[in-house]
């Protein structure tokens, strides 16, 4: 087989339609609203943004196409040296984090430019699916099995919590569900989802109860509680409810088919048209049909992930496709979400569609895993009823995965 | 858990969130549609058309303000093409730098944006504007709009008129949305008390226009546009030719002149000198010229008449006379001797003793401290303070020592001491008749402003009533607006105890200090005043009514610091009057010169007033 058989994309076809299609979409969208960016910033040359991002695709492509071709079970022992290079890389970026829009978010390691989060996101799900699959036998165990796969969740979503909320929550909920798949004890579960309540609720009444000039100054918090505000309450200010204003004429402007692409108004008012809501542009210029439409797409990829856990339901393979899955179409969720206002705002941006840097290099290894487990689970389905993760066997090949 | 029931709850969560998206969407973008109104506002533009502003006349139908057409020179950046700045430049007045530097500050202003048209220059002259005209096709990108502004006829009475201006951040927040940047409002006088009706109501036009701003047409056909309405005019109770006059003759001099109709409350005369020019308060030089103003030392802003407070003087010996027989200690027939003065107030050279109408014709000091010491320590009280207070409340009912409520902004309420004021000076009970003599002779804490003086006198000339005075006589034609200047506010005093008061007031004229101000034919009653106070030489004081039966006219002058009532005050009041119930002023020619070019403004400050009699 030579190199460029191997790279002919296989698993799930469905899968692969839908990243195209996403992928095509989100270039006609940013190719339209990039425009008043262009003027803005590059003197009116309109294409740039168009090629920036084929370009990152194309690479993005590339990545997504190579990674599939390597058999999941050596992604188990990257998982591990992962997890632990991802610590030191967060508590990097909490002090010297490049700062951009008032949130240290990213680093610049090696002339590349990346949200330590994204990596975060990557190290921490395949280490839980990986943690899981191996103690299935000790499943019930909480000293043993539970408690420790919580702690790397709790530590990881710690460190990036302070500057970036949304992702941090995203992703424990994401953690949660692979658990929850995982086959660990419903009573476990329900002592996180009362820990959090408690959590949540402490932190809620001490941005609430605690006087504005104490929160001053302490970080991100300020803002985390002027969202929650303007979204809870109808805003008289049209400067404070501007975005969300404008996303919402842009997707009532749309009707039932849209402007058709290429002919949105709100592109021009709307601030981050391209990346935080560029599902109301799509709203607004593909219609409720579009809309519905990117919707399905996005849920119909989840639908085809859960697939293959309810296919091979012990198989660490499984567990991490559908982790990665539910983690990307949480956060499609929660950007279109914001963008109809049912969900504060957040930095959210929507996988595949929306403008984005080395982000979509992450994403499309994340889609590369996803695709690379479809492929070998149908591949290897005789076997992977019964398989079994067997840590030596593992160990040797970690060598040869790094 | 088995997987079957995995199995649903998950299909659960992906039916409950694509359904709660799916509503989201249909809700937003299907049924909705205040999004999609707020949209068009990017196509849709509203303009404001501005009504003209109400006239302004005076009682008799002249008119005193009209609107004016101003000439503001606006520009579009990106039309100018192939400008002769030098014939530009020419045109304008004005070098090349500063052409360059209108440009730079231009283009650094809010909402500058080169298709937009910008103001370039405010108000161009009227020989500017014409020379634009001529040469405006040799501008491309320039354009002349036409605004209005005030302009006042008669450039008098600046003080009733006040003007307008550019509202402020706070008006814009008051005004419930109706005024925006760059409207101009009523800022005092009867711009500001009937702004409301002066102004109209904007009108408003819907444009279409391309996402350059360039008009493209009505928005359907102006179905939804409204109309301006114009502002209504308003007549004045103001006699302008009386104004004109009264402000001729106070020239030079600091001082007020009031004149009411009694019958009415109507203002005929209300002038505050020294006072400027109202057109000075118009144009492109607005803002120097109020800076100017505001730093004159003799404060032409200030509005005299309704603010000032001044000692009355001996003109409030006419109250006193009324009260006290209102208090039944003072007959017509009361009887005082006066050896020049009484205790340490002294008192002129006249025949003694005197009764009541006499006493008030030759301004007899001593006389009037006996009526009012009677009046203070008045037996019928237990105290000093009942008394007094009871004499308090009667010199209220005249309208003293309260804002009176006219039409105007910047009344001021005087002073009228209450007991208590005495008990915090002397202390509880430790005061009565002979401690506050001097109010005895209108001197001491007393502030009566001349519109309250004026006021007084009409109450004398209606025997016991006044109304309101008030500026306004109609709105849109409409006579008598405001129902609360019809109200009669009876004075405590009953009318019973006028006459004899009344036929004294007469005999100052005929006979008594006040003979200069004497007019053959028309019945004047008055009292002089000469009011001490310690800005220099005595006030100049003099009220009066005439004619004697059914008055027509009353009248209030003050004269700072010109000495004894007789000398200025009188023959002023005297002179209006004739011009008011004669319609000329022309039977005393020497008399009328002397008034007009009387000049007081070198006043000599280095005479202390050390004389304590007052007339």
């Amino acid at each position: 087989m030579n190199t460029w058989e191997k790279l002919k994309p296989k698993g799930d076809q469905y899968m692969w339609a839908i990243i195209f299609a996403l992928s095509i979409w989100g270039l006609l969208a940013i190719y339209s609203s990039t425009g008043a960016l262009a003027y803005k910033k590059n003197g009116g040359n309109v294409e740039i943004y168009l090629f920036q991002q084929a370009g990152l695709l194309l690479m993005g492509f590339m990545i997504m196409l190579s990674v599939h071709t390597i058999h999941y079970k050596y992604f188990i022992g990257v998982s591990k040296i992962l997890i632990w290079l991802t610590y030191p890389l967060l508590i990097y970026t909490l002090i010297w984090g490049i700062e951009i829009n008032g949130a240290k978010r990213w680093v610049s390691l090696l002339g590349i430019t990346f949200q330590a989060s994204d990596v975060a996101k990557l190290a921490i799900i395949m280490f839980v699916t990986r943690e899981l699959a191996r103690k299935q036998d000790t499943i019930d165990d909480f000293k043993k099995t539970f408690l420790p796969i919580l702690a790397h969740i709790t530590a990881i979503c710690v460190l990036i919590a302070p500057e970036n909320l949304s992702t941090a929550l995203v992703l424990f909920a994401t953690c949660f569900l692979i658990l929850f798949i995982g086959r660990v004890k419903i009573r476990h579960l329900a002592i996180i989802t009362g820990s959090v309540v408690i959590v949540g609720v402490i932190l809620f009444l001490f941005l609430f109860l605690v006087p504005e000039k104490a929160i001053r100054g302490m970080g991100r918090m300020e803002t985390w509680k002027h969202r929650m505000e303007s979204f809870g309450k109808h805003e008289n200010n049209p400067d404070k409810s501007y975005q969300n204003d404008h996303a919402k004429i842009a997707i009532a402007t749309g009707g039932v088919f849209g402007k058709f692409p290429g002919n949105s108004t709100e592109r021009n008012f709307l601030p981050e048209a391209y990346s935080d809501f560029i599902y109301a542009i799509i709203a607004e210029e593909y219609g409720f049909t579009g809309a519905l439409i990117m919707l399905m797409l996005y849920m119909f990829f989840l639908y085809r992930a859960i697939r293959i856990v309810l296919k091979s339901p012990k198989a660490f393979g499984a567990l991490i496709a559908v982790g990665l899955s539910f983690s990307l179409t949480l956060q499609a969720l929660i950007n279109m979400a914001v963008a109809v206002n049912l969900f504060p705002v957040t930095g959210l941006t929507l996988p595949l569609v929306s403008k984005g840097g080395t982000s979509i290099l992450l994403t499309s290894v994340a889609f590369g895993v996803i695709m690379s487990v479809s492929r070998y689970i149908e591949q290897d389905e005789p076997e992977s009823e019964t398989e079994k993760l067997d840590e030596n066997s593992v160990n040797e090949k970690e060598i040869v995965a790094t | 858990m088995d997987s079957s029931v995995k199995r649903t709850i998950l299909f659960l969560i992906f039916c409950v969130i694509g359904a709660v998206f799916i509503v989201r969407l249909v809700f937003l973008q299907l049924l909705d549609d205040s999004y999609l109104r707020s949209a068009q506002n990017n196509v849709l533009q509203e303009q404001t058309i501005y009504p003209a502003r109400g006239l302004i006349y005076d009682r008799k139908g002249e008119l005193l303000v009209y609107n004016d057409a101003i000439y503001d020179l606006t520009v579009i950046p990106e039309q100018v093409k192939n400008l002769d700045t030098t014939v530009f430049c020419k045109v304008l007045g004005i070098t090349k730098n500063d052409f360059i530097a209108k440009f730079e500050k231009l283009k650094r202003g809010k909402g500058y944006a080169p298709y937009r048209p910008s103001l370039f220059e405010k108000q161009l002259t009227i020989p500017m504007y014409a020379a634009f005209q001529e040469k405006l096709f040799d501008f491309p990108g320039f354009f002349v709009e036409v605004r209005t502004d005030r302009k006042y006829k008669h450039s008098n009475a600046a003080h009733i008129m006040g003007y307008i201006g550019e509202v402020t951040d706070r008006d814009i927040e008051q005004s419930d949305g109706y005024y925006r940047m760059g409207d101009y409002m009523g800022i005092s006088g009867i711009e500001k008390t009937y702004e409301k009706d002066l102004r109209g109501v904007n009108g408003v036009r819907y444009i279409l226009v391309d996402s350059k701003n360039r008009t493209q047409g009505r928005y359907k056909e102006g179905t939804f546009d409204t109309a301006a309405i114009a502002g209504k005019n308003i007549a004045l109770s103001i006699d302008q030719v009386l104004q004109d006059l009264g402000e001729q003759l106070m020239r030079n001099k600091t001082g007020s002149i009031v004149a009411i109709e009694p019958s009415t409350g109507e203002l005929l005369a209300l002038v505050s000198s020294p006072t400027y020019d109202p057109n000075l308060f118009i144009g492109r030089d607005r803002g120097n010229h109020y800076m100017e103003l505001l730093r004159d030392p003799t404060k032409p802003l200030f509005n005299r008449p309704l603010a000032a407070p001044y000692p009355p003087g001996s003109i409030f010996k006419v109250l006193e006379s009324l009260v006290g027989q209102q208090e039944k200690v003072l007959t017509p027939a009361t009887s005082y001797a006066c050896h020049h003065g009484y205790l340490f107030v002294g008192c002129h050279a006249h025949s003694s003793p005197n009764q009541l109408r006499g006493a008030i014709a030759i301004s007899c000091n001593g006389y009037f401290c006996q009526v009012y010491r009677s009046i203070v320590n008045n037996p019928r009280y237990h105290r000093v303070e009942e008394a007094y207070n009871s004499f308090h409340d009667h010199v209220a009912s005249f309208g003293l020592g309260k804002r009176l409520g006219v039409d105007l902004f910047g009344e001021g309420a005087g002073f009228l001491p209450p007991a208590t004021y005495y008990d915090k000076v002397y202390g509880r009970y430790r005061w009565q008749a002979l401690t506050t003599l001097s109010l005895g002779i209108g001197q001491g804490e007393l502030g009566i402003t001349p519109l309250q003086m004026a006021n007084a006198t009409s109450s004398v000339a209606n025997r016991g009533y006044y109304i309101t005075p008030h500026i306004v006589k109609a709105i849109a034609g409409k006579p008598n607006p405001n129902p609360e200047y019809n109200v009669k506010h009876w004075c405590t005093v009953d009318t019973s105890y006028f006459p004899i008061v009344i036929e004294g007031m007469q005999d100052v004229v005929e006979r008594g200090t006040a003979y200069i101000a004497r007019i053959p034919g028309i019945e004047i009653c008055g009292k002089t005043g000469t009011a001490q106070n310690p800005h220099g030489k005595d006030h100049s004081v003099f009220f009066a009514f005439a004619p004697k039966d059914h008055p027509k006219i009353a009248i209030a002058v003050v004269v700072e610091n010109a000495g004894f009532g007789a000398t200025w005050a009188a023959p002023i009041a005297s002179i209006l009057l004739e011009q008011y119930l004669t319609g000329k002023h022309d039977t005393r020619p020497a008399l009328v010169e002397r008034m007009l070019n009387g000049n007081l403004t070198h006043r000599d400050d280095s005479i202390p007033a050390t004389k304590s009699e007052t007339f």
